[in-house]
């Protein structure tokens, strides 16, 4: 665990920084995505989420899903483009999880990226990565404590 | 913040079109460019209708068949919260802000735009205070709802200024498990809602209510605001965005958000439960306040006699705090002091249909 400001920023992710979303490259083809520590923080007890279906092309930008909390409605980003292969079903039940492991069990979606190798290079990743993350939680004064 | 010292544009619409007062600010959040003024915008519906929240399934919520008969469109909305009856008598007001210009957490954001609407009743006479996350309250009473969104860029705050509200339609039109759950919204509605009429005896003068909150807004946000104009971009997303809110498809989307029960404020909610106890079905409607049930009603198919024991019962335990143990204690108490014949139910039975009804949640 990586902590900045209070938040877990762990480095074996990809970030898009400003919109607060993760991914995860497991070299399956496939990826991982969800909602950082820092989102969950921002958004508090989430109630809602509801997902596109799989099957659904998006490019990036798009929203995979939108998150509900205390009255707050907002969208989580694909962070690249491609098609869902895969909603987090756990989240209809407990949609609380991206609050308590957003990097786990909280995760929304997996996509097969169409242009992963180009696209990746857009993302923050790495120490490097978190670095920047830091760098805009320090600018826009957002902090998880 | 970039951009603060740029003036607020602000947009008095007057009255639209129920599908237009909902459409009209998520055009201008996702119209927003890089530069555009952040907007405050105020408006009314000029025909009474019902909106439900983003992730809320039309079904479970509301009676679509009432609100056909009362002639209510039904509109979903991409903000959060439940459903609830709009109409002219509400003066919504919508912030839609870049994102960078308004704090960022949900709770920040409620509380500086909650804090205008208390400002702005405060200035009318009315004692209101701002309860968080995002109510605002007259003596244990709210007045008004808010909630938010966020629209690409733009971080949308919405809310009402309330000079009256039609509880007997809120009523009506929401979807309850029974007649006597609808008689306790209603009933608590009543008790735990308040408006501008009710607090001054009469509704005060529209252009009166806005000055107060403009000037509430301008000191709160420390910037001016401007009177301004709906630009040509924003007026034809809005129309665009009309067919889609007015779209069956759009209506039946969502239903993510499940609530047992009605929220009435932020300590007050009305919530029914049921057990099968051997001797018949127990139901149990009850509001809740700040974790004691407030009030309490039995119904079912046993048998008791005397045959006001139900209601002796409920009566003994208003004001009893939703925990087992306490419960119990009151049921005994009672079964003690009236020895009541109830065949095949148990003093468990009772406390079971409370828990029942008490232990769920209601998020929004």
């Amino acid at each position: 665990m990586t902590d900045v400001r209070g938040c877990n920023i762990p480095e074996d992710l990809y970030y898009w920084v400003e919109k607060h979303a993760w991914v995860r490259d497991d070299g399956s083809g496939e990826i991982t995505v969800g909602i950082t520590d820092v989102a969950q923080h921002l958004a508090a007890r989430v109630v809602a989420i509801t997902t596109k279906k799989v099957g659904k092309v998006l490019e990036r930008g798009q929203s995979v899903a939108t998150v509900e909390s205390g009255k707050w409605v907002g969208p989580v980003p694909a962070p690249v483009d491609g098609e869902i292969t895969a909603v987090n079903t756990d989240l209809a039940a407990d949609p609380t999880l991206v609050n308590s492991d957003p990097y786990g069990a909280g995760w929304i979606v997996r996509i097969r990226p169409s242009s992963w190798d180009a696209q990746k290079d857009e993302l923050a990743a790495g120490a490097p990565g978190v670095a920047s993350y830091a760098a805009f939680l320090e600018a826009e004064g957002i902090s998880c404590s | 913040m970039h951009g603060a010292d740029v003036p607020i544009r602000l947009l008095d619409l007057g009255t639209v079109a129920p599908l237009r007062s909902q459409t009209i600010y998520h055009a201008v959040g996702y119209a927003m460019t890089n530069g555009a003024p952040d907007t405050i915008m105020i408006v009314s519906p000029d025909a009474p209708y019902v909106s439900i929240g983003r992730h809320q399934d039309v079904d479970r919520e509301v009676d679509r068949a009432v609100c056909a008969d009362l002639g209510l469109s039904i509109i979903r909305r991409e903000i959060g919260g439940g459903a609830v009856y709009l109409d002219g008598d509400q003066l919504f007001t919508q912030w839609i802000f870049a994102a960078e210009r308004l704090p960022a957490t949900v709770e920040a954001r409620f509380t500086l735009y909650c804090d205008t609407l208390v400002q702005a009743y405060r200035a009318l006479g009315i004692e209101a205070a701002y309860r968080p996350v995002n109510d605002i309250h007259v003596n244990g009473r709210k007045i008004g709802g808010t909630g938010a969104a966020r629209m690409d860029r733009a971080e949308v705050v919405v809310g009402s200024l309330m000079f009256d509200f039609d509880i007997g339609t809120m009523a009506r039109v929401l979807k309850v498990p029974s007649e006597k759950f609808r008689d306790k919204v209603h009933q608590t509605l009543s008790e735990y809602m308040t408006t501008m009429r009710r607090e001054l005896g009469e509704a005060p003068d529209r252009q009166v209510v806005l000055d107060a909150y403009i000037a509430a807004c301008s000191a709160a946000l420390g910037r001016r605001i401007e009177p301004g104009t709906l630009r040509d971009d924003e007026i034809a997303l809005a129309e665009r965005l009309d067919e889609r809110f007015g779209s069956l498809e759009w209506l039946e989307d969502g239903g993510g958000l499940r609530r047992a029960g009605v929220r009435i404020h932020e300590g007050v909610r009305v919530a029914e439960g049921a057990t099968k106890a051997r001797g018949g079905m127990i139901r149990c409607v009850a509001v809740i306040r700040d974790d004691t049930l407030d009030d309490v009603a039995f119904s079912g198919d046993f048998t008791a006699r005397p045959a006001d024991v139900p209601e002796g019962l409920a009566g003994t335990l208003v004001g009893c705090a939703v925990e087992e143990n306490a419960l119990h204690e009151r049921v005994a108490a009672f079964y003690e002091q009236v020895r009541p014949e109830t065949p095949g139910v148990t003093e468990h039975d009772w406390v079971t249909a409370i828990l029942q009804a008490t232990s769920t949640t209601v998020p929004a």
